[in-house]
């Protein structure tokens, strides 16, 4: 059995080298089609993926902010950190009371700076950067390290003043740099620390006592409440259903939703877009190789014939029209294949000084090429199997005495 | 696999011959098939017909009395439209094949397996297949029983004065050679029966005359059964085939042409 399906794969492979003109039309033909449209494709992907890769790199993008202040507590925070949509949550005190003043010896200058509470995971600092802890280690903005002219390790006097009954109190800490966050993580003067120093800074200033610096004052009140917090989402996919998390429980939060909503409208609708021209192209080609192939049998009904006469069974010569059908997906796919590939050169070339370095406009992906052959395969499989179909109903006395 | 349909065979009847050369390998009884084109009804008629193994049988008629039908029919691949009996022996000592009886179950693979294994066919014209060489065209009919090379394909060629072109596509070929070409792929598998459709209609009839004794030589050496259908007489009487009797009648109220064959 598979002894004379060999053969007529053989018998088939003869015959589509032997009518090579007409082979090399239907190839020409496919793959005048599918290189288009990996083309099409390669821009689509390419375009929206370099857009995504930019939202992806911008923490920004992924962050969730209350606007205005609240109240939230522990307990409640730490319901929210618990979802997985949440990467990153920390606490925030009033933004008032979140600064201090820098100053180190080997500069004139005093520096005040706003603090953002930090902990372990911060998006906006590299994940290799010793954390800011306790009430002693921070990790301070390049602007900031400058102009102070300190590196990491370098201590710094931290200061801030209140007003404590009647009379201004100014008080001093050691803090030690810890890290320098790169530009990006924060341009202005700034220095990240725990949420621990953040709140004895804002205990200080509304004068409450702080036992572990030494400070003097009232005692703290036994449930802290936070007017914020600073949530980064897993992913810029989530983003959007955290923030209607938050407004089903009435937080108004600001995001950046409406630009990676913007890019996935996008990336939804240049897709819509690609797959209607793709299907129009697919449909097309397997019609017009369906058509081929269906009148190929017309015209091979004579040798056809002569292959059933000489004892071919009709289950063999179903793989006639199919093996050759293949032939021309598989050798049109690979025409198309070098048809995008020489064309995405030259648009990468040409777009190489619009994009940041590294990004290409036009790419695909090792996945995107066995999709197309499995696409074309299939269509040409289905064009192939009527036509065999067809050529199976050949009897063979019918077509021998056609001249 | 071949145990199965053997077993799947009616086995119809055990005559042996007396002389095994010359036992029947068709049998047929009252074999009709109806046709019908453009309003003419045509009609051919088999009441009785015995060929014997080994036989030379000529079918002489003109175009459009039944020949072709006929041969189509012994060769299996036109179905009867009404069968008596309808028997086939192609090797003595096995028990003939009831062939009535694989048509009346489809059973076209059996049909087929006979045809592959016991006959050759020559076509009135080509019938070659043009992405092949001459060798690999002789070939066709061994290479899809899977026979090994043993030289026939060659000795053929050089019988039939081809060996020089058994390189060559058929369409480098005249088409007295392309005929050649066809009677070396039709014995090639050494079959008991070989069915030729008026294989020298298209040659000139000095070629004719050579090709056919080329062919008849050949099937003798083969010890093959050849039934040849002709339209003429003249130019295979030399030759030593049996006739069949055949008879045509047209009725003009009716629309009808009836065959008549028996032998």
């Amino acid at each position: 059995m598979l002894r004379n399906l060999f053969k007529i794969l053989r018998l088939a492979t003869r015959d589509y080298l032997h009518e090579w003109q007409m082979s090399l039309c239907f190839v020409l033909g496919l793959a005048a089609v599918l290189g288009p449209l990996l083309v099409l494709f390669g821009l689509k992907f390419g375009i929206v993926g370099a857009m995504m890769d930019q939202l992806i790199e911008d923490p920004g993008n992924q962050e969730i902010r209350p606007v205005g202040s609240g109240h939230y507590d522990q307990a409640w925070l730490e319901s929210v950190r618990a979802q997985p949509e949440v990467a990153f949550l920390v606490p925030r005190t009033r933004s008032i009371a979140a600064t201090i003043e820098l100053a180190s010896e080997h500069s004139a200058r005093i520096v005040p700076v706003e603090l953002i509470a930090s902990a372990s995971g911060d998006p906006l600092l590299p994940s290799d950067t010793p954390l800011p802890e306790g009430l002693t280690r921070v990790v301070i903005s390049r602007r900031t390290a400058d102009k102070l002219a300190v590196k990491p390790g370098d201590v710094l006097d931290g200061s801030l003043a209140r007003r404590y009954r009647g009379q201004q109190e100014r008080v001093h800490l050691d803090l030690t740099v810890a890290a320098i966050a790169p530009e990006q993580a924060f341009s202005r003067d700034g220095a990240f620390v725990s949420v621990q120093l953040l709140e004895a800074l804002e205990d200080f200033r509304d004068g409450r006592a702080v036992p572990e610096l030494d400070w003097r004052g009232t005692r703290a009140d036994a449930e802290r409440s936070y007017p914020g917090f600073r949530l980064y989402a897993r992913s810029i996919h989530d983003v959007a259903g955290l923030r209607d998390a938050f407004a089903d429980v009435g937080v108004d939060v600001h995001t950046r939703v409406a630009e990676i909503e913007l890019v996935q409208r996008m990336d939804r609708n240049l897709t819509v877009i690609y797959w209607l021209i793709a299907g129009i192209g697919l449909v097309g080609v397997s019609l017009s190789l369906g058509a081929s192939l269906w009148a190929n049998v017309d015209r091979k009904r004579k040798q056809l014939s002569v292959l059933r006469l000489v004892g071919y069974r009709t289950r063999d010569i179903v793989w006639f029209p199919m093996v050759q059908a293949l032939f021309t997906a598989i050798l049109g796919w690979a025409l198309a294949v070098s048809i995008y590939y020489a064309t995405a050169q030259v648009i990468n070339v040409m777009m190489a000084a619009q994009v940041p370095a590294g990004q290409q406009v036009c790419r695909l992906l090792e996945v995107h090429y066995a999709v197309a052959l499995a696409l074309t395969c299939g269509a040409a499989v289905i064009a192939a199997g009527l036509a065999g179909l067809r050529s199976a109903r050949i009897e063979p006395s019918e077509g021998l005495r056609e001249l | 696999m071949r145990a199965n349909t053997n077993r799947s065979l009616h086995v119809v009847s055990t005559e042996t011959a007396a002389d095994p050369d010359h036992y029947p390998i068709y049998l047929l009884h009252d074999v009709v098939k109806n046709r019908e084109a453009k309003g003419v009804a045509f009609r051919l008629k088999v009441p009785s017909l015995r060929i014997n193994r080994g036989e030379k049988i000529a079918l002489i008629g003109e175009s459009g009395s039944g020949k072709s039908t006929l041969l189509d029919m012994l060769a299996f691949i036109l179905q009867p439209s009404d069968v008596g009996a309808f028997r086939f022996r192609p090797e003595a000592g096995e028990d003939p094949l009831d062939l009535a009886t694989c048509w009346q179950r489809g059973n076209l693979n059996m049909l087929g397996e006979m045809r592959k294994r016991h006959i050759g066919y020559v076509m009135q014209t080509g019938g070659l297949l043009p992405y092949l060489s001459v060798h690999d065209n002789i070939n066709l009919s061994r290479s899809v029983l899977g026979l090994r090379r043993d030289g026939t394909v060659e000795h053929l060629a050089e019988m039939l004065g081809i060996a020089d072109q058994l390189k060559k596509r058929p369409d480098a070929l005249s088409t007295g050679e392309r005929q050649r070409v066809a009677i070396g792929r039709a014995l090639a598998h050494r079959p008991a029966i070989v069915i030729a459709d008026e294989p020298t209609a298209s040659l000139d009839p000095y070629a004719a005359q050579n090709v056919m004794s080329l062919f008849l030589g050949l099937a003798d050496e083969f010890n093959s059964t050849v039934i040849l259908a002709s339209h003429a007489w003249y130019h295979i009487k030399s030759l030593g085939l049996r006739r069949l009797a055949h008879r045509t009648t047209r009725s003009k109220g009716s629309k009808l042409t009836e065959t008549v064959v028996s032998g």
